[in-house]
């Protein structure tokens, strides 16, 4: 589904993936850890398509396309979607008219028919419902003067709303009570599907003993050091990044 | 052939001047005013306006009020002081495209009443609402302190010339105590009328009262339209409000004059104890269009909400200028106004806020935002705090920015389409304002208004990019 090559990015002149590879298969769940400032939120932009970002080298293959080339909104019309570590807040625009509009422009885009009213009242009734997502969050603005989590848990609502093919939640995790956690860990297992694949992109352990991931990789200096299963979570956990971070550089 | 523009460069200051004096005394020589039914104590006011006319200071940028607004080019223009209607002209209201409202309705064509497009019956008791100047011929009396105001240098010649050349208006008068069940519609309809070749378009002038007596309220919308984009002429208003102790108004007046037009107004406020008025300007038409919102409190506990959207495309100019006077204790005000630029053109808004040494607890807020499509497009914002009392809560905030690319980007990336997402944030932007109408119907037309604003604006970006 996912296919990254020897991907080369600048920001502002300043090199920050050095040559990333990432092979994300249909139905599974990858765990992107590593230190802060490595590149992964970096790295979740530039499959979104965020502008601002030089590609020096190497290509992104979704579903065999060439992914750079497309526009973010065409990303999010063939089934990329990015919950973003810091979700923006958009004022005077309605959650409820935001997440209408988005879902019924990729409906347009893939041809199918648009939802009517009810029908999509009723989907998101239910998705918010699942989410614990106290409907009054819904007749506000888009995240404005939303807390940490609870901007958290209306990314999770749009993914659930958007199904996206492929989707990448940039440390969802972040800023969740403990229940909050088992709730939005809930919702994204609920979206795991064979056709399906998700990038998790987080510091934390606790959030993969709920998620349980298919592969876990290590990002530091912008390049993929080190990829396991589920076990090495764990060993990060105890022992930290030193031990890769000098191993690669032996 | 020079364009006017290029004229006005072309000149000395001398004159420039010696135009504008010209330009003023031209319209009063070409007036006929029809005074045959004047009051007697207003012949001598027509006549002392006529005479200033020649003697009051002319518009210049050294006036406060004057600064940024170019007015140059009004003055290359030779307006007909249109005294009468003679064209037969065949309108329907309904077609207009205004909003649908159960009203009273008041229609001005040219500046005249037209009684068969008004809508005046089942007025409840002790409510006047007609013609100035069928008010002047049988209330006379009422009307005369309305007529009393000192103004700000520059716009003194044009209430002067109000004064001296005004054949009708609005007279609004509400009996203590009397709630108006239905809103109070005004609609001006103005086109190019001239009576010879010379002139490019007709000057039209009207002048409204509305009296609120104690406890009294009303709501009152005015709309300044025109047949179509292209009509070319200057509407100058002049509305003098007086709310009496415990009164209420919420009063609404939305621009859409033609792209040709010039449009100024002059609405003067005075308010009595715990009196409110709460208005909602909006301004998207006019070549040169300047508002001018004067609040004066003159007991205390009186409050007032002025609000206020403009949008500004190629070679506009919308300019709003308000000044609001606490001179007594205890008394709040706010100004909330917003402006979309998505053309080549200016915005000039000015915020006065005045509090006297003996007003104390006096609380006034003003914020003015600004959101600038496009590159060339110009913003003076200057907010005026003259502050003489200690013990008071005064704010203000003037912001001039460009759409976030942080947040294109998310809406982007949620699917929607880069050109819908600049108009859902637009629209944003401009929420509160339009929020701020108490009827659906206008909020729903001011929306449609801004949308529809907003699609030709991207829709011309596409045809420019596309080639
Ligand atoms: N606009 C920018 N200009 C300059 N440097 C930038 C810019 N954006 C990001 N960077 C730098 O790129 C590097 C990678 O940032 P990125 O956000 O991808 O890290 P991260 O791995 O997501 O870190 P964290 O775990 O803290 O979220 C950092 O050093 C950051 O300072
Ligand atoms: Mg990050």
């Amino acid at each position: 589904m996912l296919r990254i090559n020897n991907l080369h990015v600048k920001i502002e002149g300043k090199q920050i993936l050095n040559g990333l590879d990432l092979t994300v298969n249909a139905g599974e769940v990858h765990a992107i850890m590593g230190p802060n400032g490595s590149g992964k939120s970096t790295l979740s932009h530039v499959l979104a398509g965020r502008e601002g970002y030089e590609v020096t080298d190497g290509q992104v293959l979704f579903n065999a396309e060439n992914l750079l080339q497309l526009s973010p909104e065409q990303r999010a019309h063939k089934g990329v979607f990015l919950a973003m570590q810091y979700p923006v807040e958009l004022p005077g625009v309605n959650n409820m008219t935001f997440i209408r509009e988005s879902i019924n422009a990729i409906r347009r885009a893939r041809g199918q028919d648009e939802f009517n009213t009810l029908e999509f009242l009723q989907l998101i009734r239910e998705k918010a419902a699942q989410l614990q997502l106290d409907e009054k969050l819904l007749k506000r603005n888009v995240n404005a003067g939303f807390s940490g989590g609870e901007k958290k848990r209306n990314e999770v609502l749009q993914m659930a709303m958007l199904e996206p093919q492929l989707a990448i939640l940039d440390e969802t995790d972040s800023g969740l009570d403990i229940d909050a956690l088992r709730v939005i860990a809930q919702g994204v297992n609920s979206l795991r599907s064979a056709e399906r694949s998700i990038i998790l992109v987080t510091h934390y352990q606790r959030l993969l003993e709920y998620i349980q991931p298919d592969f876990v990789h290590v990002l530091v200096n912008g390049r993929i050091v080190r990829s396991g299963d589920k076990q090495l979570a764990l060993t990060l956990e105890q022992k930290g990044y030193n031990w890769i971070i000098e191993e690669d550089a032996a | 052939m020079k364009s006017p523009v290029q004229n006005a460069q072309l000149q000395t200051p001398q004159q420039r001047q010696q135009l504008q004096r010209e330009w003023f005394q031209q319209l009063v020589v070409g007036a006929e005013v029809d005074a045959e039914y004047d009051p007697d104590w207003l012949l001598p006011l027509r006549e002392k306006a006529l005479q200033s006319i020649s003697t009051l200071p002319l518009l210049n940028r050294k006036q406060e009020a004057w600064r940024y607004n170019r007015v140059d080019n009004i003055f290359q223009n030779s307006f007909d002081p249109l005294f009468d209607n003679d064209l037969e002209q065949k309108i329907c209201i309904e077609d207009i495209g205004l909003p649908a409202i159960d009203s009273y309705r008041l229609v001005f064509i040219n500046g005249r009443i037209d009684l068969s497009l008004s809508e005046l019956s089942e007025l409840p008791a002790g409510v006047i609402l007609t013609g100035t100047a069928e008010a002047l011929r049988t209330i006379p009396d009422q009307l005369m302190s309305s007529f009393d105001h000192l103004h700000q240098p520059g716009e003194q010649l044009f209430t002067a010339l109000n004064t001296a050349l005004f054949n009708d208006g609005v007279y609004l008068h509400v009996n203590q105590s009397v709630t108006l069940d239905r809103p109070v519609e005004i609609i001006y309809l103005n086109n190019n009328l001239t009576r010879s070749e010379q002139h490019v378009g007709s000057m039209i002038q009207t002048r409204n009262i509305i009296d609120l007596e104690s406890g009294a309220s009303a709501t009152v919308i005015e709309h300044f339209i025109s047949n179509n984009k292209h009509e070319k002429y200057f509407h100058n208003n002049f509305t003098d409000i007086n709310l009496a102790d415990d009164s209420r108004l919420r009063h609404y007046r939305i621009q859409d004059e033609s792209r040709l037009a010039y449009h100024l107004s002059n609405v003067q406020i005075t308010q009595h104890r715990r009196s409110r008025y709460f208005s909602t300007c909006l301004a998207f038409g006019g070549l040169w269009s300047k508002s001018a919102v004067r609040v004066e409190f003159q007991a205390q506990q009186a409050e007032c909400d002025l609000l206020g959207l403009y949008t500004v495309g190629d070679q506009q100019l919308t300019d709003f200028h308000l000044d609001v006077q606490h001179r007594v204790p205890s008394c709040r005000s706010s100004e909330q106004f917003k402006g979309i630029l998505y053309g080549r053109g200016r915005a000039v808004f000015d915020g006065r806020i005045l509090v006297d040494r003996q007003a104390q607890h006096s609380d006034a807020a003003l914020t003015n935002d600004n959101l600038l499509l496009v590159r060339d497009a110009e913003v003076n914002t200057k907010p005026q705090l003259e502050i003489y009392a200690d013990d008071v809560k005064c704010s203000h905030g003037t912001t001039v920015g460009r759409l976030d690319p942080e947040q294109l980007f998310y809406m982007r990336s949620r699917g929607i389409a880069e050109h819908s997402a600049r108009k859902m944030l637009c629209q944003g932007f401009a929420t509160d304002i339009i929020e701020s109408f108490e009827l659906q119907q206008l909020r729903d037309y001011a929306s449609e208004k801004i949308a529809h604003t907003l699609n030709s604006v991207e829709s011309e970006m596409e045809h420019k990019n596309g080639h």
